[in-house]
């Protein structure tokens, strides 16, 4: 219990006057925190910043979902899936990524799901990973099951490719040296109404300034020189921002300024024009089938990791936002569900959504609003004629991104996307996101874990819910000690519609010292409405 | 003053300070320590039938839900598992408070800021 002096002084009744107003005006901070949550003094709760336990344990009933909906485990033991795709006979197939954040490196796969926890490989790769997504194209002419697969390669180590590969295992790259060296990677391919394969490159920086946060990476020891590329020729405002140097040992103090769209140490003037080139980086682009030079089909993404065409041939794509690192962070950045359009430029990296980055929202508490990087705006442009040239010509307007379909949890890393197109499952129009989770503390701060489940998304009202989660609480089934989801990293609708598949990534902790994903606990999830 | 009452004077003060101090450290471990997941799979599906409730979703879809996913913690805390009184929800979305960010009238005009708050008394009482 309590126990105050009681000063025996005249003073005392002043003495505890002044103490009453000390204890209100506590009171009043902690009731301060209590309406903010107190976001400055509280630590950081993410869903990976945690132990794991030895063995991943897979028990569907601890996945909570609507009512009338099963989940089952069809298969185990993969090491970093992200993706699924199935043949015209209806068979199931997946890919392992080879590469996870973490510099962890192995081989991408591309395996046939047999049974449960048996798979027949397909094809390998080498250590140019992460495969990051897959899709299949028919071959009529020579019958079911003769198709092809196309796979986005990531390309960390040697630059992005898209590869094509027989149901042999043969495989060529229809294009190569994609800008892909940095944080983000090439993604996709999906195949278009037009018979084109789109796919999705990855930004090589969080915001725009190659810093120190892209030697914790990795990647910047291996290539010094890499950095953003735009898409259209682009004027500077000439901000620089200053770095610690990591080529300088542990105990250097020495920082260096580096520009936008500029190697790291190199400063940038105002009005500095930057050549755009395709390929380029934060970017939709389209190539034929049979290969050749890639068509720029919309930019200013920062990582459009998914891509899904909707019932009415219209292409969707999940773009991960900002984090709050490196030497220009940006604060409370959702991820974004865009429609694409051809011939937009969606922002970044001077925008979230439709708002510029000025917005206070963006800021993090007693931190330094990011600074424009760019003179003025891109604009739209006429994709018509850009596919036809290799830069994209003048542009049209000067309006600013677009209004996105949806705007997704701050760094719960939406990576998977899909439509539901049969009653037989339900919710048919609806997108269906697989979130991968957070990654704090190295993307920035948050109160509770994010992520780590599957929600769907109604189109026409942009609204969010859940529809996959783990019963015992929020984050990643390791932390929670249960059978549940990990990572939810991609998902796919079954031939017949009446399935969802959930690519589980597995394991993969986050702590002061990096990254840490686990080998062997990717998981294959099927949902299903009962009665179906 | 005589002695006898400056002592009884003393004593309540004590008393008010120790109540004070109490509150202040246990009401937000209560309020912290509550669950705020209301979602479909955990708790059934909200019935937004009412039209300031449909609307109040989709204003804070657009506006609340990336640092509040579902009304539950992420970047920022539980709104679920706070019993403010709407004026007070309101209070803070149009002033801002801590790491909140505050909503002008010409971005949350006081139409739709009404409606989200119908959506979170709605969203509280889900299941």
């Amino acid at each position: 219990m309590l126990s105050l002096p009681v000063p025996a002084r005249p003073g005392a009744r002043e003495f505890l006057a002044v103490l009453s107003l000390i204890a209100l005006l506590v009171s009043l901070f902690l009731c301060g925190c209590f309406l903010s949550g107190c976001y400055m003094v509280r630590p950081s709760k993410g869903g990976g910043n945690a132990s794991a336990g030895p063995a991943r344990g897979i028990d569907p009933g601890d996945i909570a979902l609507p009512a009338g909906y099963r989940i089952e485990a069809v298969a185990t033991g993969l090491t970093f899936p992200t993706a699924v795709v199935f043949d015209d006979n209806g068979a199931l197939y997946a890919v392992e990524g080879g590469y996870a954040y973490g510099e962890e490196w192995g081989q991408p796969r591309l395996l046939k799901v047999m049974r449960k926890n048996m798979f027949t490989p397909i094809a390998v790769g080498d250590s140019n990973g992460p495969w990051t997504g897959i899709t299949y194209a028919a071959a009529p002419e020579a019958g079911p099951g003769k198709g092809s697969f196309y796979v986005a390669e990531g390309g960390q180590l040697r630059g992005g490719r898209i590869l094509r590969i027989g149901m042999d295992g043969k495989s060529e790259a229809l294009v190569e040296n994609l800008p892909s060296l940095g944080d983000h990677h090439t993604n996709g391919p999906v195949l278009g109404p037009d018979g084109m394969l789109y796919f999705g490159q990855g930004t090589a920086t969080n915001s725009g300034v190659v810093g120190r946060d892209n030697h914790e990476f990795g990647w910047l020891a291996r290539h010094r020189t890499f950095h953003d590329t735009p898409c259209q020729d682009i004027a500077l405002s000439g901000v620089n921002y200053s770095s610690k140097d990591p080529f300088g040992g542990k105990k250097s103090k020495d920082t260096i300024e580096t520009g936008a769209y500029s190697p790291f140490g190199t400063t940038t003037a105002p009005g500095q024009i930057v050549k755009g080139e395709i390929p380029c980086n934060g970017a939709i682009m389209r190539i034929a089938r049979q290969g050749g030079r890639p068509e720029l089909v919309a930019w200013g993404f920062r990582n459009p990791f998914a891509m899904a065409i909707a019932a009415d041939g219209r292409l969707f794509a999940l773009d991960n936002g900002y984090d709050d690192r490196g030497s220009r962070p940006v604060w409370g950045a959702g991820d974004l569900l865009w429609e694409v359009q051809p011939g937009r430029w969606y922002g970044w990296p001077d925008y979230s959504g439709n708002k510029s980055l000025d917005h206070a929202e963006f800021t993090k508490p007693h931190g330094e609003r990011p600074q424009r990087l760019l003179d003025k705006d891109p604009g739209p442009w006429l994709a018509t004629q850009a596919a036809v040239g290799n830069t994209p010509p003048a542009v049209t307007a000067q309006d600013g991104p677009p209004k996105p379909i949806a705007v997704l949890p701050v760094h719960s890393s939406a990576d998977g996307l899909d439509f539901s197109r049969s009653e037989g499952f339900g919710y048919r129009g609806h997108a269906f996101v697989a979130e991968f989770g957070d990654m704090a503390p190295s993307v920035g701060k948050v109160l509770e874990p994010v992520g780590f489940k599957v929600v769907r998304v109604d189109m026409a009202r942009g609204v969010s819910e859940d529809f996959a989660v783990n019963r015992k609480g929020p984050g990643p089934a390791s932390r929670l000690e249960t059978g549940g989801l990990e990572r939810p990293v991609s998902l796919r609708f079954g031939p017949d519609g009446n399935s969802l598949y959930v690519v589980d990534f597995g394991v993969m902790t986050v702590s002061g010292k990096g990254d840490k994903p686990r080998k062997q606990t990717g998981v294959i999830w099927r949902i299903w409405k009962e009665g179906k | 003053m005589k002695a006898s009452g400056r002592n009884t004077e003393v004593k309540r003060l004590k008393t008010r300070v120790r109540l004070i101090l109490a509150a202040s450290v246990i009401a937000p471990y209560f309020f912290f320590g509550c669950s705020g997941r209301r979602s479909e799979p955990l708790r059934g599906a909200l019935d937004v039938s009412d039209p300031k409730v449909g609307h109040g979703q989709m204003v804070f879809m657009d506006k609340c839900d990336k640092c509040h996913p579902g009304g539950d913690a992420g970047l920022g805390p539980s709104l679920n598992n706070k019993p403010l009184p709407g004026f007070m929800v309101g209070f803070q979305a149009r002033h801002g408070l801590g790491a909140m960010p505050a909503f002008a009238e010409d971005e949350l005009p006081k139409g739709d800021l009404d409606d989200v708050v119908a959506y979170l008394k709605a969203l509280r009482k889900n299941g």
